[in-house]
């Protein structure tokens, strides 16, 4: 899985539905949670978390332009590609960190993915889960 | 209830297979509590169950049952197994080959109490086996009589080694309810030895995860085996079964509560130390999975 450490900015709490927004080097991420009221103690604004999110939940996009509703999107410069024969692995570097993608070799295909390439990297914010990172 | 916590503060040198470990607990046990031993083999469960016995000796510490001390080392006592008012229960049923099913039962007795025994072998369907030999009992039977034969005693404490694990999944399933069952009737503080997570999680209501010959956690089975630092709301605690590259994933094979198979699709990353047999936490977000409703 993916792994980002941030810090949490603020919360928007509408019954057990909770929108944790989290500040990533600079960059603003969201996270869409289930629950309830009585929260963890580390989760509270202010508190440093790691957003994770798996390889599989990561689109990508490249010259992406108009609206779009994923809340969360990194530019990203290729690092490295792996190609399966209907799955590949495409490694990112974003702000100093590590991420991976995967998706079907026929969308590396279709992009013409290739090492060096800026690419946008996008999650919805209900694919994102927290962790305590301590 | 009279109050009989356990007060366990010992500590052992053991031989184990990878060189000298030093067990050293220091736990109290409340009374009737239903508690796990959980973790791996040569960790120090079975170890803790004899020194609770009095089968081995710790080097050092203090062992009380309620106001009755079972061992201090300070004080230089040690009473003997016979005499602290336990029952044993293993894999191998240990059941005497020449005595019927009923006689077992009978030679646990301090006093021979007929009416008791003949409640036991109803209660655990073994009437009409009574005056059979165990040789003739399938393993089932076999531990039922040896369950059986450990409450005949009525034990303040029963102890439990792995008892289930040489039997298959339906009739350790079975058993399961039985020992609860058991664990109920008698009322007594029950510790069992387990590294079967399905069965803790039926049967204990604390446990504690014993590692290099300490307590690493303890609570309830949901305190110790769910993770709330992470806030994924769909979690599932299971046992790596297969590992299997494939493309450029890995397809992991994950046996859950016993007869669940999960499949789930790890990285790289997410492979580093797993190994077939591993305890694992299989997470994901409420927003994920899709409910179907099962026809009856």
């Amino acid at each position: 899985m993916n792994k980002l450490p941030g810090k949490i900015t603020q919360m928007q709490q509408s019954g057990a539905v909770l929108l944790v927004d989290v500040d990533v080097d600079g960059q603003g991420f969201s996270a869409l949670l289930i629950e309830p009221a009585a929260r963890p103690e580390w989760l509270q604004a202010g508190h440093t978390v790691h957003l994770v999110f798996k390889e599989t939940e990561v689109s990508l996009a490249k010259n992406l332009s108009g609206l779009i509703s994923m809340r969360n999107r990194m530019m990203c410069n290729v690092s490295k590609v792996e190609r399966g024969e209907l799955l590949s692995k495409i490694t990112l570097h974003f702000r100093g960190h590590s991420i991976t993608s995967a998706i079907t070799t026929r969308a590396v295909d279709s992009l013409q993915i290739a090492i060096g390439d800026e690419v946008e990297a996008m999650v919805k914010a209900n694919e994102i889960s927290l962790m305590n990172s301590i | 209830m009279e109050s009989n916590v356990i007060t366990l503060e010992v500590e052992k040198m053991m031989l184990t297979a990878n060189g000298k470990l030093n067990l050293s607990v220091d736990t109290r046990i409340q009374t009737g509590e239903f508690v796990a031993l959980f973790g791996l083999s040569g960790a120090g469960k079975t170890t803790l169950l004899r020194i609770l016995s009095g089968l081995m000796k710790p080097d050092k510490g203090l062992v009380k049952f309620g106001d009755t001390v079972w061992f201090d080392s300070s004080r230089g006592i040690n009473i003997p197994p016979q005499e602290r008012n336990i029952s044993f229960m293993f894999q191998d049923y240990a059941l005497f080959p020449n005595m019927t099913v009923e006689e077992n039962i009978h030679f646990a007795q301090p006093m021979k109490d007929n009416a008791t025994a003949l409640e036991l072998l109803s209660i655990f369907g073994l009437s009409e086996f009574r005056k059979r030999k165990p040789g003739g009992l399938s393993g089932g039977q076999k531990q039922r009589v040896a369950l059986a034969r450990a409450l005949a005693r009525k034990p303040q404490l029963l102890l439990l080694d792995e008892p289930l694990s040489a039997l298959d999944s339906g009739m350790r399933l079975t058993l399961q309810n039985e020992i609860y069952k058991a664990h109920q009737l008698l009322g007594a503080t029950t510790i069992m030895v387990s590294h079967d997570l399905g069965e803790v999680f039926r049967l204990a209501s604390h446990v504690l995860c014993i590692k290099k010959g300490q307590i690493s956690k303890e609570g309830t089975p949901d305190e110790v085996f769910s993770d709330s630092s992470i806030s994924g709301k769909v979690q599932i605690t299971g046992q790596v079964a297969r590992i299997a590259k494939q493309d450029t994933v890995n397809i992991v094979t994950v046996i859950a509560g016993g007869s669940q198979i999960i499949k789930v699709i790890a990285f790289d990353s997410d492979m580093e130390a797993l190994n077939i047999g591993d305890n694992v936490l299989v997470f994901t977000k409420a927003f994920n999975p899709m409910l179907v409703k099962l026809m009856a």
